[in-house]
């Protein structure tokens, strides 16, 4: 389930929802969730704005989950990701893998953020605390983690 | 796409529509032309958006390399690398 939304969202209804989707084959279950933080240390941060390309953003980030669905032994994936102004501490995105066993979940679910922090059209607007705003640019690391599962050593054994 | 067209659907997004001061335009295109040489004439008619290579292309919403094709009537996507998460 991919859902991109400005209401904030509620993690445990949604933690829930999966887990009465993968039924009792699901043994372990791994949430990520990213809030908005303080652009760094000495430059508080007053508030985020994402934008976002809907429909490419939906398409990307469910592209994403189907990868992780045919390369581990995991459930359908739920990611919530908001749009529009967020404030300092509020929930920004939500990704919850279900799987029989832990460590397919947490791959999964590593997976899916990673990717989507590279793939999936979003732009963050950051407003500091002093005023000053400006285009939050990609880091080279996102980029670098998220070519990571592409290369032969982070492949994934096959699943039978 | 539509084979009569001769324009793309252009979007921009972030602080590429910033720059250019509009989200959408429809961009003349009677021919087929590659994604490197059509954000060279993006580049001439907005020149705060250079440089054209550090820019990123989406067609019909997927993204590409900038050698792809783009064709008359394709929804043509630029932005810089993306930040959400």
């Amino acid at each position: 389930m991919v859902i991109v939304q400005h209401a904030d969202f509620d993690s445990a209804a949604l933690v829930a929802d999966l887990r009465r989707g993968a039924a009792r084959g699901a043994g372990a279950l791994v949430t990520f969730t990213g809030y908005v933080r303080d652009y760094d240390a000495g430059s508080p941060t007053r508030s985020l704005f994402l934008e976002h390309y809907p429909g490419m953003c939906e398409h990307e980030i469910q592209a994403l989950c189907d990868t992780a669905m045919a390369r581990w032994a995991v459930c359908e994936p739920t990611v919530v990701h908001r749009v529009g102004e967020l404030h300092r501490d509020e929930q920004i995105v939500f990704v919850a893998v279900a799987s029989a066993h832990r460590g397919d979940a947490f791959k999964a679910c590593e997976y899916i953020i990673d990717a989507l922090k590279t793939r999936a059209p979003f732009w963050k607007r950051e407003t500091l605390q002093n005023g000053e705003r400006f285009w939050v640019q990609q880091h080279d690391a996102d980029a670098e983690k998220t070519a990571g599962w592409d290369t032969p050593a982070q492949r994934p054994e096959q699943q039978s | 796409m539509n084979g009569a067209s001769t324009t793309i659907n252009v979007l921009y997004f972030a602080r590429v529509a910033e720059l250019t001061r509009v989200r959408n335009e429809q961009w003349p295109l009677p021919a087929p032309i590659t994604g490197a040489q059509w954000l060279e004439e993006l580049v001439s008619r907005y020149p705060d958006l250079a440089p054209a290579g550090s820019l990123k292309l989406a067609v019909n919403q997927r993204h590409v390399a900038h050698g792809t094709v783009i064709h008359p009537g394709d929804e043509v996507a630029v932005f810089e690398p993306v930040t959400g998460g």
